[in-house]
């Protein structure tokens, strides 16, 4: 326990760390939302400095970085200028989306690189091995962004799939059932994108580890007592693998959410990937680190995830703690 | 015994280590505890003790590569332990040390020939002819063959390694050389051979050994003095024979006990 | 033997693309900002080598000239009666060999009208010249970003598993620091903050600058555990012990260590900043008109109309492929011959 509690101490206070270094970026930056506003001809100066007041542009960066950590803990991450609004509430509807996208296209990805992962290791070098590995390979050389284009055209000539967006158009109209079909099938081809593109790493890295673990000593000694292949399998070597493998899910998971802001920008889906460019291109800073701050939770709560799954499969991590 | 000034003592050293335990809490690890020994020109001082008694910590701080935490290091009547980086690199060389592991102690990049001129091409300038000359003539005297001058580590024996580990040490014409478990890697056959030659060098060179053991065994076999290590302290030091005869600490007597006795059949010699 | 062989045909190979794409001038026919503007959207043209009457050109390949059909603006037919013949090795317009060396020469052109191997877009601009060129700008950005983060990650990573203290721990929780953001979401609140309209080859060097600052942490972090374990080895004490200096140390025995692990995060950035500088230029964030970069050419692509009416303005997306082919193969011949060495 005191392990968990220790990662997630760490935990917050990598977040603690991110927010300031945003900050402090946020601070170098030579314009702000207003300036756009200052370049226009109907909108006074006065208008503009009023503005910036209020918005408390003007303190100092200490004050504005003290303010906003205040304003965190009441669960209000600042003020959106585009929209004028609270980022709150614009962001956790974001978030939502990206996860819908996110949490599917992980499953999925781990649920297919196990296997073929496994079933590639036991078979090193033959036929079976060298197959996955060419096509991952031929996988791993188109980059996402040509992926998720191709998808797009061929969801375009077949029209089974919309081209974009979460929702249809009279989405409120339907049932329940109706609704989630709807999703699904919007969601069916970023997820499809997500997955082709994070398998070739996650099926190569699987392999290795658990090739690795096949090939020790200890799993020879197995073999020759007898214990059947698939004890062998999933109770040692793969026991044995699960340390780099949930290695390997954090890191996963840093990857897809990367690709997840792209694809969500090509394929129009309405998650954090837009609405950051959006406010990238607006200027509008507390939007930009909401967002920011946003995907680094979701990173780092992954990886907690993982350093908790990692206690309970790993009995040398257990044993670490041990006598003090 | 010869009874002159000795050449490289210590005095008191301490050396504590810092360990984190558990959650924030920090330890204090002692390696060694106020240990004083001293080593006389040309003679052979053999430190025996247990895995874990501070022996290799002691011989890092006689050579200068770890500093005390406390006392003092007194080489040729100067205390090395508080000079300055720059000054002590300059009396490193004088005080070698001598791995165990032949093949940790090698680069594994280099050949022979560049791996024992090494300590000559930092400290001296020479030509390049000089400087090979100078190399094979280290090789020979300890007994490497020219041809083997090109080969890396990997393609030499452990008994060949260690020669070049000592070729490489005599360099710079050490005066005091510290062995620390220099002969424990190494096939029994190979041991003797290195052995000898030890001997032999020392005769001609003069060189101080101190030489850290945990067989007693060879101890005897090689040195004037013995001391004893456990936990970090000296527990005994005196003469060889009286050492052996009359062993006053437990951790000597258990260190006595575990050499292999090879029985001789009654009426051999 | 047969794996030096191997890696050295793919590393003529990928020098080879590398080489194409410097020379851009040479091999594309005309200048990329070069505007047709009576020829938008042309389809790629395809090439023939025997004429309506039969005869074989083997030398010599044609292309039937285009003209836009009536009452449209996008459609073309071709004009049978009218061959446009490619012609070898011609001086065409002026242009700038690598940069510096100005020069006429190009690979192939034609005499009036143009021809366009991989069609044309809205302003009527050759995409296979622009694509050549926008290779520069994407493949230069990815070259000197991997560079930078390499130099960064290598001087503070060796610095800090050399000198260790508390240098060491501020450098590995500040590398946390950019570990723990999603990548992408890094380099665009980072790209946030900085001016948004600056002038193209401005834009070039801050994207540069940026992507390779941004991404030290990760090659630190390997260089400073390769220097960790050397640092502890006997032969660095026994350099020591016979008054090696810090600096011999590190130049002699710690660092040539590194080197094997350097190439292959070489080999493993380049291709990731590529794609960094594509998708900062495809998203509008990167390297804009009228420079030609491989993001910005595919930018188009998000209009719906032109992704599902003009399909060759992917072209430029699939040139990126062998470069990603080259690379992977690069990393992974890399990668063996660590591990072969490491027995």
């Amino acid at each position: 326990m005191n392990y968990v509690l220790r990662r997630f101490g760490h935990a917050v206070l990598l977040l603690i760390g991110v927010s300031i270094l945003s900050f402090l970026f946020s601070s170098l930056a030579p314009g702000n939302y207003f300036d756009e506003m200052r370049l226009s001809a109907q909108i006074s100066q006065e208008t503009v400095s009023a503005l910036r007041t209020h918005y408390n542009l003007d303190r100092p960066l200490a004050w504005r970085y003290a303010h906003w950590l205040g304003s965190v803990a009441r669960g209000d991450l600042g003020f959106s200028f585009a929209y004028n609004m609270p980022t709150a509430p614009l962001l956790w509807s974001r978030a939502r989306n990206t996860l819908v996208l996110m949490v599917p296209a992980t499953l999925i990805a781990w649920l297919l690189a196990l296997p073929i992962g496994i079933w590639s290791a036991e078979r090193r070098g033959k036929l079976p091995d060298v197959t996955v590995t060419l096509v991952s390979a031929a996988l791993l050389v188109i980059p996402d962004l040509l992926l998720a284009l191709g998808l797009l055209l061929v969801a375009v000539r077949t029209h089974i799939f919309p081209t974009g967006g979460m929702v249809s158009v009279g989405y409120r109209d339907l049932s329940w059932g109706r609704r989630l079909q709807d999703v699904v099938l919007h969601m069916a081809l970023p997820v499809t994108v997500l997955v082709l593109s994070s398998l070739p790493t996650l099926v190569r890295h699987i392999r290795a580890a658990v090739a690795d673990e096949l090939e020790t000593g200890f799993l020879r000694a197995a073999r020759a007592h007898g214990i059947p292949r698939r004890m062998r399998l999933y109770r040692y070597a793969l026991r044995a693998a699960a340390n780099p493998l949930i290695a390997l899910f954090g890191f996963s998971l840093g990857t897809l959410l990367s690709g997840s802001l792209m694809l969500e920008v090509v394929m129009s889906w309405p998650g954090l990937g837009p609405l950051l460019l959006e406010a990238i291109l607006a200027r509008d800073v507390y939007l930009v680190i909401g967002g920011v701050l946003l995907s680094t939770v979701f990173l780092v709560s992954g990886n907690l995830l993982a350093d908790v799954l990692l206690y309970w499969a790993d009995p040398r991590i257990r044993a670490e703690r041990g006598p003090a | 015994m010869k009874a002159t000034k000795p050449l490289l003592e210590a005095c008191g050293v301490t050396v504590r280590h810092a360990v984190r335990r558990g959650f924030g809490a920090r330890g204090q690890y002692i390696a060694l505890d106020k240990v004083s020994l001293s080593i006389c020109h040309g003679s052979t001082l053999a430190l025996v003790g247990k895995s874990g008694s501070g022996k290799s910590t002691l011989a890092l701080c006689l050579a200068g590569l770890e500093r005390p935490t406390s006392g003092r290091i007194v080489f040729e009547g100067r205390d090395i332990a508080s000079l300055r980086e720059s000054e002590l690199r300059l009396v490193r060389p004088r005080i070698q040390l001598i791995f165990q592991d032949p093949a940790a102690a090698l680069n594994p990049r280099m050949t022979a020939l560049e791996i024992v001129a090494e300590p000559l091409s930092l400290t001296r300038r020479m030509r390049r002819s000089e400087l090979e000359d100078c190399t094979q003539l280290l090789l020979k005297r300890v007994g490497v063959s020219s041809g083997l001058a090109v080969r890396r580590p990997a393609e030499l024996s452990g008994g060949q390694r260690q020669r070049l580990a000592i070729a490489r040490a005599l360099a710079l014409e050490p005066k005091v050389v510290i062995l620390d478990e220099a002969l424990s890697a190494l096939d029994c056959s190979v041991q003797a051979q290195i052995t000898n030659l030890l001997l032999e060098l020392q005769d001609i060179l003069g060189i101080a050994y101190l030489f850290i053991t945990h067989d007693m065994a060879m101890a005897t076999h090689l040195a004037d003095e013995i001391a004893v290590m456990d936990r970090g302290r000296i527990v005994e030091h005196g003469n060889t024979q009286n050492i052996v005869a009359y062993p006053r600490q437990e951790a000597t007597r258990d260190l006595l006990a575990a050499t292999p006795r090879i029985l001789m059949p009654a009426g051999a010699i | 033997m047969n794996h030096e062989r191997k890696l050295g045909f793919w590393l003529g190979a990928l020098a080879a693309l590398h080489v194409v794409i410097a020379c851009a001038g040479f091999f594309a026919p005309y200048d990329p900002t070069v505007q047709n503007r009576e020829r938008p959207y042309a389809p790629p043209q395809r090439l023939h080598w025997t004429d309506a009457q039969g005869k074989f050109h083997l030398l010599r390949p044609f292309v039937y000239a285009i003209r836009v059909k009536e009452g449209t603006f996008d459609e073309y037919k071709q004009d049978l009666s009218r061959p446009v013949h490619l012609r070898f090795l011609v001086l065409g317009a002026r242009y700038k060999l690598l940069g510096m060396f100005p020069c006429r020469l190009h690979l192939f052109s034609t005499d009036g009208s143009p021809v366009f191997l991989m069609g044309s877009d809205a302003y009527g601009r050759d995409l296979y010249s622009r694509t050549l060129y926008g290779g520069q700008i994407s493949v230069l950005a990815g070259l000197l970003a991997a560079g930078l983060a390499l130099i960064l990650g290598w001087t503070l990573g060796a610095a800090a598993g050399f000198f260790g203290g508390w240098a060491d721990t501020l450098l590995m929780r500040t590398g946390e620091l950019f570990l723990a953001l999603p990548w992408l979401y890094l380099l665009f609140a980072a790209r946030a903050f900085l001016p948004l309209s600056l002038s193209p080859w401005r834009t070039f060097f801050l994207i540069v600058v940026l992507v390779g600052a941004v991404g030290w942490a990760r090659p630190a972090r390997l260089i400073r555990g390769v220097v960790l374990s050397v640092r502890g080895r006997d032969y660095v004490r026994a350099a020591r012990g016979f008054g090696a200096t810090n600096f011999y140390l590190l130049r002699n025995h710690v660092l040539p260590e590194t080197w094997s692990v350097m190439f292959t995060q070489a080999a493993i950035l380049v291709p990731q900043y590529i794609l960094a500088e594509v998708t900062l230029s495809f998203l509008g964030l990167g390297v804009a008109e009228p420079v030609p970069s491989w993001g910005n050419l595919l930018a188009s692509l998000q209009q719906y109309n032109v992704l599902t009416s003009y399909w060759w303005m992917c072209l430029p997306g699939v040139a990126m492929v062998p470069f990603f082919l080259g690379y992977l193969v690069l990393t992974s011949a890399l990668q063996q011959k660590a591990n072969a060495s490491k027995i």
